[in-house]
């Protein structure tokens, strides 16, 4: 197999240069949204999300975004492994979103707010530091990504859905879902996601302006 | 970002390990492997295809990255088999390549001048290896040029196809069969 491994050999390796096209598109794929693929749904752990456990508190606001024509603000999926896909559509009606979880066994708590805006801080009581914790460092962030159950408890699975895992979600806990309009339609929404403790009422969302 | 030393000293499983929450490591992922990774391609496909090819196998290894067996400190197979499979949606531009070969006794991505010394010995070997190399089933070819041009070991192979490493030998020895009967007497090593 001499003759076959020399074969060609004068073949270089890549330079820079012939790489440059390459890499731009993998490193503009890394922010694009994902395609949808039907194989496999990737958990989301991205910046923005960081940013949103830094501390986006909630309110209850509607935020207009366009509506598809004909296609459902929001529909609520319960899939055979007994997690839920929530794909959002559309910024409206979180009161209905509310009764459709509740009807899928999630006690929830759903704000949606305009761009530049999150809810005052100290709703409720969280069940981990995710909440609150926009004074955490950088590295305790990515920590808790990977422990906290407020992480577990609810991903951004694609541009416009969310899966929620109801086995981390623990009797008596609240889902508070923060949605705000991102005005990107690659992007529509940033989520805050946490989990209140048991016997920690929910305030209604005051919204109050946000840099972010 | 910065690309610290810490990163850059990194094996791979750490890497796309932390590309989950910071993306733009995976970048580090890229500058290792693509170089070879191109070069690779480039042989199959001609120069013409190489960049869409390792642009596409990175983009798509990137968004199934979650899935990867962090045990594994080495990411050539699993990218050589993501590769494997974009080469295996050209087989058209790869057939290609061989019959202009055969024709021209020039493969298109190699440096000009490089062989002139053994240029004819070069083309009396390497004429009969395209030709047999297009008559391989894809399956076994693609095995064939992971060993012989990626470097790949048998337990790699069956890593970046996914299929038991008993199939690995066998597509082995049945392509290595296939392209002895078709080399000159001299050069069935």
């Amino acid at each position: 197999m001499n003759a076959l491994t020399s074969m060609w050999q004068a073949v270089p390796a890549a330079s820079q240069d012939d790489l440059a096209g390459a890499r731009r598109r993998l490193l503009e794929g890394m922010h694009a949204p994902r395609p949808v693929l039907a194989t496999s749904r990737r958990r989301v752990v991205t910046a923005p999300r960081l940013l949103i456990a830094a501390g986006v508190a909630a309110a209850a606001v509607t935020a207009p975004l366009v509506a598809g024509g004909g296609t459902p603000a929001y529909a609520v999926t319960e899939n055979p492994d007994g997690t839920i896909t929530v794909a959002l559509n559309e910024m409206r009606d979180p009161e209905g979103l509310r009764a459709d979880l509740a009807a899928a066994g999630v006690t929830a708590d759903v704000s949606f707010l305009a761009p530049h805006t999150r809810c005052a801080d100290s709703r409720f009581e969280g069940v981990d530091p995710s909440y609150g914790s926009r004074g955490h460092s950088e590295a305790r962030l990515r920590k808790g990504v990977e422990r906290w159950r407020s992480f577990e408890a609810a991903q951004v699975v694609d541009v416009r859905e969310i899966r929620i895992r109801p086995e981390f979600i623990r009797p008596g806990e609240t889902l508070v879902l923060e949605f705000r309009d991102n005005q990107d339609a690659r992007r529509p929404w940033r989520l805050g996601a946490w989990l209140a403790r048991t016997g920690s009422p929910v305030k209604p969302c005051a919204p109050v302006p946000d840099a972010g | 970002m910065t690309t610290t030393r810490e990163v850059v000293a990194a094996d791979d499983a750490t890497l796309i390990g932390r590309s989950l929450h910071e993306p733009e490591v995976f970048a580090v992922l890229f500058d290792r492997h693509a170089p070879l990774l191109h070069r690779y391609v480039t042989r199959r496909l001609g120069p013409g295809e190489a960049e869409d090819v390792v642009a596409d196998t990175f983009l798509a290894a990137f968004q199934s990255r979650d899935g990867y067996d962090l045990g594994r400190p080495d990411a050539r197979p699993w990218l050589y088999g993501i590769a494997s499979n974009m080469i295996g949606k050209r087989r058209r531009a790869e057939a290609g390549l061989y019959r202009a070969y055969l024709r021209s006794g020039v493969h298109p991505g190699e440096i000009p001048g490089a062989q002139v010394e053994d240029g004819v010995n070069t083309l009396a070997v390497n004429r009969p290896l395209a030709r047999a190399l297009l008559r391989l089933k894809r399956a076994d070819r693609d095995v064939l040029l992971l060993v012989a041009w990626a470097g790949l070991s048998y337990q790699e192979v069956a890593e970046a196809l996914a299929i038991p490493q008993g199939t690995v030998a066998s597509r082995l020895n049945r392509a290595r069969n296939q392209i002895r009967r078709d080399l000159p007497e001299g050069e069935r090593q």
